[in-house]
């Protein structure tokens, strides 16, 4: 087997532009009508050519300031979103998570986590088993069968926190998650996290607090306008994103 | 390297599909009956009594067409913006698009086959006069296998052009309604052959009903040159659409 084998993500000269046109030329009328005239598109280029990789079992970090491009590196590394140029090869189911997590608002909670669990990978079987562990944790007992549109938003992220604990895909694009519920609840996500992801499964750790990037990743990559300007420890990463800020 | 687990996820996204369908509203699976049965009812007072066509068994007749052309409709027309009412799915994850369409068409299947069910129960039992089933309807297996992926690709083609004009779900309906018409539904074959020449091979629909009829109501082989030409309309079509879904699909997470 080659080396490969041991990389959870490879990415080698992606990039990635979005082209944003001033007016909606989406419909078949508007297109037809204006065949003569074109749009005025404007290009964003969101990342510039990189290249990254991420070994499996691996906490990476990634941090930046605003507009920096974490989100669409996460959903690049992820497989949402294409990669304009360059290749990405991901070994392993993905789950990409902020607040608000992959689940239909007309579904019931119970269909939710059945949904979540199995497009992450997992059999009905296994749903099965981890079914009960799911509710508890999200404190929802009382609610499982009352569709999530009807859920206050803190119920529906402590839900999908919960879904992500417990089933969680191979590899997890973490962004800004530890800003979940009251701090009971926060507690037990910290507990679990340290328990569950970080021995076992391979982690992005998209984060703007310095303390969580520092205690949990080894390397970090640091992101600054599209650019990757520095992959590789952490404590450096850090320092180059803190000299930025000031 | 663990089972896949797909066929399982397929089944469940179907399942709740069906479940939102139908026992959303208190009448549930009555429904998937209505629709039919006032339809035919409409067409009935229309071609048979007002216009005589003089079709033998005509609620039959009408019957079997109907509830395959509502499919084909209901698989397009209903998944024009399944990309954006889905997205739930792939927005956060790498799944296979594909999955998606899969678990739809499979829900619209479980509709199918109950009103098959019911269609079967009033030609063999309660519709005075007619053949009866036989072997040949055995076919009806492969000539329905045919619409499945029929309505897949077309589901597919419109619900990528949907990323990029928006106004395609009005179009189709459009088409859809003209497509009643130019398919061999309501109007006798002959009629149908006679009028429009080479419009059961143009409209990949058409072929499919006028196969099904052969094999449900008249206890005859399908027109094999019709079947075999219909079944590659249908899979190039197919063909057609992944191409779409891999070039546009896969952009469909930031453009919606």
């Amino acid at each position: 087997m080659n080396n490969e084998s041991t990389f959870a993500v490879v990415a080698k000269n992606i990039s990635k532009t979005f082209t944003i046109s001033e007016d909606s030329h989406n419909t078949v009328k508007h297109r037809l009508f204006n065949l003569f005239n074109p749009p005025r598109a404007k290009e964003v280029p969101a990342l510039k050519n990189m290249s990254l990789d991420i070994l499996q079992g691996e906490c990476v970090g990634l941090i930046g300031r605003n507009g920096s491009g974490k989100s669409t590196l996460t959903k690049l590394l992820a497989g949402v979103y294409k990669t304009d140029t360059g290749y990405i090869n991901i070994t392993g189911s993905t789950m990409l998570m902020n607040l608000g997590v992959g689940m239909s608002h007309e579904l019931t909670a119970r269909e939710n986590i059945y949904v979540s669990g199995s497009v992450l990978g997992l059999k009905i079987k296994e749903v099965d088993a981890i079914f009960d562990e799911i509710v508890d944790f999200a404190e929802l007992r009382d609610f499982i069968d009352t569709k999530i549109k009807f859920f206050s938003s803190g119920m529906v992220a402590r839900l999908a926190f919960s879904i992500a604990v417990n089933a969680g895909a191979d590899i997890m694009f973490l962004d800004e998650i530890f800003a979940v519920g009251d701090m009971k609840f926060q507690e037990k996500a910290v507990k679990v996290f340290e328990s569950s992801w970080i021995k076992g499964k391979t982690v992005v750790l998209v984060s703007h607090t310095m303390d969580i990037i520092q205690k949990y990743c080894k390397r970090s990559a640091y992101l600054k306008k599209g650019e990757l300007v520095f992959f590789g420890e952490t404590a450096k990463a850090v320092e180059l994103y803190q000299q930025d800020n000031q | 390297m663990k089972r896949s687990n797909k066929l399982e996820r397929i089944w469940l996204l179907a399942k709740i599909e069906f479940k939102l369908r139908y026992y959303e509203n208190k009448l549930g699976l009555l429904w998937a009956l209505i629709k039919p049965i006032s339809d035919i009812f409409i067409y009935y007072i229309a071609f048979q009594k007002i216009l005589k066509q003089g079709i033998p068994n005509f609620v039959s007749f009408l019957f079997i067409g109907l509830i395959l052309w509502n499919f084909f409709v209901e698989s397009t027309s209903g998944t024009v913006q399944i990309l954006s009412t889905k997205k739930y799915l792939y927005e956060y994850t790498n799944m296979n698009k594909i999955e998606i369409y899969l678990s739809t068409v499979l829900a619209n299947c479980i509709g199918f086959f109950f009103n098959l069910l019911f269609f079967i129960i009033f030609f063999q039992f309660i519709d005075k006069g007619t053949m009866g089933l036989s072997w040949h309807a055995l076919y009806i297996v492969l000539v329905f296998f045919n619409l499945v992926v029929l309505a897949l690709a077309f589901s597919i083609i419109l619900s990528n052009i949907y990323v990029v004009a928006k106004d395609i779900t009005q179009i189709w309906i459009v088409v859809t309604g003209l497509g009643f018409w130019i398919s061999p539904i309501v109007f006798k074959l002959d009629n149908f052959r006679e009028a429009l020449p080479g419009l059961d091979y143009l409209n990949p629909v058409a072929g499919i009903i006028i196969n099904a009829r052969n094999v449900m109501l008249y206890q005859r082989m399908p027109e094999w040159n019709l079947f075999f030409f219909d079944f590659a309309y249908a899979l190039i079509l197919l063909l057609i659409g992944i191409f779409l879904l891999n070039k546009v699909g896969s952009k469909a997470s930031e453009k919606l």
